[in-house]
């Protein structure tokens, strides 16, 4: 109590009119590795490489699933693009959730750009409403997005101007629609 | 005479005696971070497809870590945390919380911060992005902090120099 006290003077909170004074706690949290080690932890603990090569070997041994799961992914995204941009709502949302889970893992798995791509559709479709999305601008990107599988060796750079085009036109529409009220 | 040490040195020892809750409504994403969980010989691992049953599992096995994904329906890794949180007075209210998610803007950052989450990883993830996270809740936790308004990791992680009244030096750490 009287540490509580103390913490909330400290805090700012207590004031002389006799009000209650807000509670205000500082606790030290003994670390997991000293909980569960005991004697045996030796601070501090460090990034161990060779733990860090079998993380990454674990990767490369799902990448070939995870290429099968993306192509499948990349055609139901050219399937959902059509419904989607006439009003489909399920379609819409079925979409939206492929590409968040593109933009989520793509990357993971060395395709960054692929990834990259699904995230802009993310962040456009994430703005405004259902129904308020230009069909050129989802088509523009599920294009994209299929043609970073289909052509693995593109430039960065093209990829890269493609990429900002398409932040040039999210924002030319943007524009027009603010414009239209 | 030689301490032989494993393969995998000192982390091994912590790693094979956590558990962790894994919480992400992409079924690849739970296998992969569960893969890679695997690979760090994490013992005991949890999965569940959002926050409704994440609490159930959270409750029912009392995991060392969270690691909970941002977006998801019903019940998303936001209010997760917050309901976390709210365990006042209990240690489980204080276990870590690692969120991965693809909202990389600092309105969400600052968001997840403010509620209470430790550490915050964007997606796409990497296993050293992942590791050196665990690493960081598991070996170097920050002090806890409760108040009427917030309630999580102390949320200053640096010491830069501040003009105004010390309140942390000043009070003594339970």
């Amino acid at each position: 109590m009287k540490h509580s006290k103390i913490a909330s003077r400290l805090a700012g909170h207590e004031t002389d009119g006799g009000e209650t004074p807000p509670e205000v706690r500082f606790v030290r949290v003994p670390s997991i590795a000293e909980r569960k080690l005991g004697s045996e932890y030796v601070a501090p603990m460090r990034l161990d490489p060779r733990i860090l090569d079998q993380m990454q070997a674990t990767i490369r041994s799902l990448e070939s699933k995870y290429v099968e799961t993306l192509s499948a992914q990349v055609s139901m995204l050219q399937v959902l693009a059509e419904p989607a941009c006439k009003g489909d709502r399920e379609a819409h949302d079925r979409l939206y959730a492929i590409a968040h889970d593109v933009r989520g893992l793509a990357g993971t798995f060395g395709f960054a750009m692929t990834g990259r791509f699904a995230d802009s559709l993310c962040r456009y479709l994430e703005q405004g409403g259902h129904g308020k999305h230009d069909s050129t601008v989802i088509r523009f990107h599920v294009d994209a997005i299929r043609d970073t599988l289909e052509s693995p060796g593109t430039d960065v750079t093209i990829s890269t101007e493609t990429l900002d085009a398409l932040e040039k036109l999210i924002a030319a529409n943007r524009e027009s629609m603010r414009a239209a009220g | 005479m030689l301490r032989e040490v494993g393969v995998r040195g000192m982390a091994q020892s912590v790693f094979d005696k956590i558990s962790v809750l894994v919480v992400d409504d992409s079924a690849y994403m739970r296998h992969l971070l569960h893969t890679l969980l695997q690979a760090l010989n994490v013992s005991e691992i949890h999965l569940a497809i959002n926050g409704e049953e994440a609490w159930e599992l959270l409750n029912r096995h009392e995991p060392d870590i969270v690691i909970t994904d941002a977006a998801m329906v019903p019940g998303d890794g936001f209010m997760f945390a917050k309901r976390l949180r709210s365990l006042r007075g209990r240690a489980l209210g204080m276990i870590p919380i690692i969120m991965v998610s693809g909202h990389t803007d600092i309105a969400s950052v600052e968001r997840a911060r403010d509620i209470g989450v430790t550490e915050f990883i964007s997606k796409p993830i990497s296993p050293r992005g992942l590791y050196e996270r665990l690493l960081q809740v598991i070996d170097r936790p920050r002090p806890f902090v409760e108040t009427p308004t917030y309630c999580g990791p102390d949320r200053r992680r640096r010491n830069a120099p501040y003009a105004g009244e010390d309140r942390r030096g000043a009070v003594a750490l339970v």
